[in-house]
C-alpha cells in the first residue's frame, strides 16, 4: 500500500456572496482575482509547503500535488514550482504530481525538461502524473476543448519519447511540431519516471491507462461507481494481455483525524468550503466541460454512473454539501473521526475499492494549519501504520511493490 | 406560400443537408452560430422573389463533417464545393453572424462565383474598440439574452427556444456547439487577414446590422464597409444581432431593394 498525502492548497479569504457576484456566479474561471491578497498568499504557500514537509516526517510515502487555474480552490497554478521546492527540501517521499494538464501546454518539451530537473533534484523521487485538466484549464489558457484528448495523447507521446529516445530527432505531429528534439537534461529514473493518471472516470482515459499499464487514481469517486470503472480498466487490460491488480489503482479520499470523533466531525466541515465538487455555489456545467471537451459517449456514461450511485445530484458541479454533511460522513465519502474511527472506516472503503495507492486528502477549505498539523501528527502513530498493515492483510500492493 | 423541401447532396464524401424553396434567381443563405433553425419566416418572404438555398454547414445539424475539415478557412473552401455541386454560379451569397463571416471568406476565395454579397451582423473582422461577445463563455442561455434587442418582437421565439427540447434536439445542439468550438475557438470569431483580403472583392455588397447588436458590435459593420470597395451599410434600429428573426420584414425588404 502506497500512502500519499494531499491538499488542494486552498485560498480561503472570500465569501459565498463574493462568488455569487462573479460572472455566472462561478468560484472558478471568472471569480475576480481582486479577491486575492498576495500577502496572505505568501503565508499560505509557505504554510502548505511546511505541511508537506511534515507529512514526509510522519511517514507518508508520497506528497501529492495538483494543478488548477483561475481558482481560489487550488493555489497550485504552477505545480511544478512547488514540486521543485519539495524535491530539494524533502529527502524520502515520492513527489507525486497528479498531474500536469498536458493539453494546455503549447510546448511539451519544456514540460519534459522541468520534470527531468525535478526528478534529478529529488534524486529519482518524481511520479509524473498527467491529466486532461478540467474544462476550466481549457478556458483559462484558451486551449480549444475539442482537441483536449488529442493534445493530451500527443503531448504524452512526445514527452515519453523525449525521455526515452536519444536525440536529436524531429517531431511532426498534428498539434505539436519540433525540428530538433534534443533536451540535454534527461530524467534520473530509467526508462522514465512512473506515470500515473488521476481522474473521475472518463472511459476513454481508463482504457488508455490500461493499455499503457498506468495506474489510474480515482479522485474521490463513489465506491460503487469506482467498481464499475475498474471493470472498464480491467477489460481493457485483459485485451492487451494482462490482469491488473491493486497496484493499477489508486483512490483519493478526504480523511481528517482529530483526538475525538466530535472534534473531527466539526473541523471536517471545513472540507465543504471551496474545493472541487464542494463549491459553495454550483459551477456552470459548461465551465467544467465546455462543448467538445468530453466525447458524447463518455459524457453520457459518466453522468449515468453518477446518477445511479452518487450522493450528489450534480456530482461535479453541485457539491457534497448538497447531500448534507451527516450523510456524507455516514457514507464514507469523507472520513472523519478519532484515529480508531478513521482506521475502521478506511477498512470499509479499502475492502471494497481495493486500491494499491491511497491518497489521503487531509485538509482543505477552512480547516486551518493547527488542526492540519494535529491531524498529521495523529496519523503518524495511530493511523498510517495500521493502514499499512491493513494493506498487507487485504492484499493491496502498491505500484512500487508490484509492477502495474 | 412558396413551397420548400429538404434535400441532401454528397460533397467531398460528406452528406450535406439543405433546404430549398421559392422561385427566381438563386440566393444562398448561410446560417448563424446556432446552426440551421429550419425554414423561417424570413426564408418564406425571400422565397417570394428568389430561389432560396439554406444549407446546413458541415458538422451542424444533419450535415456530416469530413474528418479533415477543422478550420474556418477549410469550411469556406468546402462551402464553395457545395455551390459547385449544386451547380450554382453567379448567385447571391448571404449570411448571418458566422454565416456572414463564411460568405465573406468565400467571396475572397472565389469572387467570380457571386454577383452580390449580403453580410448580416457578420463575424469575421476584429473590432478595434469593442469585442465580439464570447458566446461560449456566456453559454447558450446567456447568449440568447444578448442576441435579441427584445425577444418579444421575435415572432418565432417561443416556437424556437421556449419549448423543452427533445433528446434528438439536444443532441443536435450539442453537436452544433462542438462544431462551432472547432471552427471558431481561436482566434475567436475573426480572421486577422480578412480585412486586407476584402479589398479585392468588388462585388456589390449589402451590409445589414442591428443597431443594438451586443454580440458583434456595429463597429464591425463599419469596418466591413471600409474594407469592401463596393459596399453599403444599412442599420436596422431597435434590433439585436439577428435581424432575420427579430426584424424579418425590414431585413427582407432591404435585401429585395438591393437585388431588384
Amino acid at each position: 500500500m502506497f500512502l500519499m498525502r494531499f491538499t488542494e492548497r486552498a485560498y480561503v479569504d472570500y465569501s459565498e456572496e463574493d462568488v455569487r457576484q462573479s460572472f455566472r456566479s462561478a468560484v472558478r474561471l471568472t471569480f475576480p482575482n481582486a479577491h486575492f491578497n498576495p500577502t496572505l498568499g505568501a503565508d499560505l504557500y509557505n504554510t502548505y509547503l511546511d505541511e508537506y514537509e511534515y507529512a514526509e516526517e510522519v511517514g507518508f510515502d508520497g506528497l501529492m500535488l495538483n494543478e488548477h487555474h483561475n481558482t481560489p480552490t487550488c493555489m497550485g497554478a504552477a505545480m511544478n514550482l512547488e514540486a521543485a521546492i519539495l524535491a530539494r527540501t524533502t529527502k524520502r517521499a515520492k513527489i507525486v504530481l497528479l498531474g500536469n494538464p498536458l493539453p494546455i501546454f503549447d510546448n511539451p518539451l519544456r514540460l519534459a525538461e522541468e520534470l527531468a530537473e525535478i526528478d534529478m533534484i529529488s534524486r529519482g523521487r518524481l511520479v509524473s502524473g498527467f491529466v486532461r485538466g478540467t474544462g476550466i484549464e481549457s478556458w483559462a489558457t484558451n486551449t480549444n476543448p475539442v482537441y483536449n484528448r488529442e493534445r493530451f495523447e500527443e503531448a504524452h507521446d512526445l514527452i515519453v519519447k523525449t525521455w526515452t529516445t536519444p536525440g536529436p530527432w524531429r517531431w511532426e505531429g498534428k498539434h505539436y511540431q519540433f525540428r530538433v528534439v534534443n533536451p540535454f537534461e534527461r530524467p534520473l529514473q530509467q526508462p522514465h519516471p512512473p506515470v500515473w493518471i488521476p481522474g473521475i472516470g472518463s472511459p476513454e482515459t481508463l482504457i488508455w491507462c490500461a493499455q499503457h499499464h498506468y495506474p489510474y487514481i480515482y479522485l474521490e469517486t463513489d465506491p460503487q461507481v469506482t467498481l464499475d470503472l475498474t471493470a472498464i480498466y480491467t477489460e481493457a487490460a485483459k485485451q492487451v494481455g494482462y490482469e491488473p491488480g491493486p497496484q493499477n489503482f489508486g483512490y483519493l479520499v478526504r480523511v481528517h483525524v482529530q483526538d475525538t470523533d466530535e472534534k473531527a466531525y466539526e473541523v471536517g466541515k471545513g472540507f465543504l468550503i471551496g474545493n472541487a465538487g464542494v463549491g459553495r455555489v454550483p459551477l456552470p456545467g459548461d465551465f467544467m466541460a465546455p462543448p467538445g471537451y468530453n466525447s458524447r459517449e463518455g459524457a453520457k456514461r459518466i453522468v449515468d454512473q453518477y446518477r445511479r450511485y452518487s450522493l450528489r445530484p450534480d456530482p461535479l458541479y453541485g457539491g457534497v454539501d448538497s447531500a448534507g454533511w451527516e450523510k456524507v460522513v455516514e457514507s464514507n465519502r469523507v472520513i472523519v473521526g478519532n484515529p480508531d474511527t478513521v482506521v475502521r472506516k478506511l477498512r470499509e472503503v479499502l475492502s471494497v475499492v481495493r486500491p494499491g495507492i491511497l491518497g489521503v486528502w487531509t485538509n482543505d477549505g477552512t480547516i486551518g494549519h493547527e488542526d492540519t498539523m494535529r491531524c498529521l501528527a495523529l496519523m503518524e502513530h495511530d493511523v498510517l501504520p495500521a493502514v499499512r498493515e491493513m494493506g498487507k492483510e487485504l492484499g493491496l500492493p502498491g505500484p512500487f511493490e508490484q509492477a502495474p | 406560400m412558396p413551397e420548400h423541401a429538404e434535400h441532401t447532396i454528397e460533397v467531398g464524401g460528406a452528406r450535406i443537408h439543405y433546404l430549398k424553396g421559392g422561385q427566381g434567381k438563386p440566393l444562398v443563405m448561410l446560417h448563424g452560430a446556432e446552426g440551421s433553425l429550419g425554414w423561417r419566416h424570413y426564408h418564406e418572404q425571400l422565397a417570394d422573389s428568389f430561389t432560396v438555398y439554406a444549407p446546413t454547414c458541415p458538422g451542424f445539424g444533419q450535415s456530416e463533417r469530413p474528418p479533415w475539415l477543422e478550420s474556418f478557412t477549410d469550411l469556406a473552401r468546402f462551402s464553395l464545393w457545395l455551390l459547385d455541386a449544386l451547380d450554382l454560379s453567379q448567385v447571391t451569397l448571404a449570411g448571418h453572424f458566422i454565416g456572414g463571416w463564411l460568405a465573406a471568406e468565400m467571396a475572397v476565395m472565389s469572387p467570380r462565383t457571386f454577383d452580390h454579397l449580403i453580410l448580416i451582423d457578420a463575424a469575421g473582422v476584429q473590432p478595434q474598440d469593442g469585442e465580439i461577445a464570447d458566446v461560449f463563455l456566456h453559454g447558450q442561455e446567456g447568449t440568447r439574452q444578448l442576441t435579441y434587442f427584445d425577444p418579444q418582437q421575435v415572432a418565432e421565439y417561443a416556437e424556437l427556444f421556449q419549448g423543452k427540447p427533445s433528446k434528438e434536439e439536444r443532441d443536435v445542439q450539442t453537436r452544433n456547439q462542438e462544431t462551432l468550438v472547432r471552427y471558431c475557438w481561436k482566434p475567436y470569431m475573426f480572421s486577422p487577414s480578412l480585412p486586407g483580403l476584402l479589398g479585392r472583392v468588388h462585388l456589390p455588397t449589402l451590409i445589414i446590422w442591428g443597431q443594438d447588436d451586443r454580440v458583434v458590435p456595429l463597429e464591425c459593420g463599419t469596418l466591413y464597409q471600409h474594407a469592401l470597395p463596393n459596399a453599403r451599410l444599412e442599420i436596422i434600429p431597435q434590433c439585436g444581432n439577428c435581424p432575420p428573426l427579430e426584424k424579418p420584414t425590414e431585413c427582407v425588404q432591404l435585401i429585395r431593394n438591393f437585388l431588384t
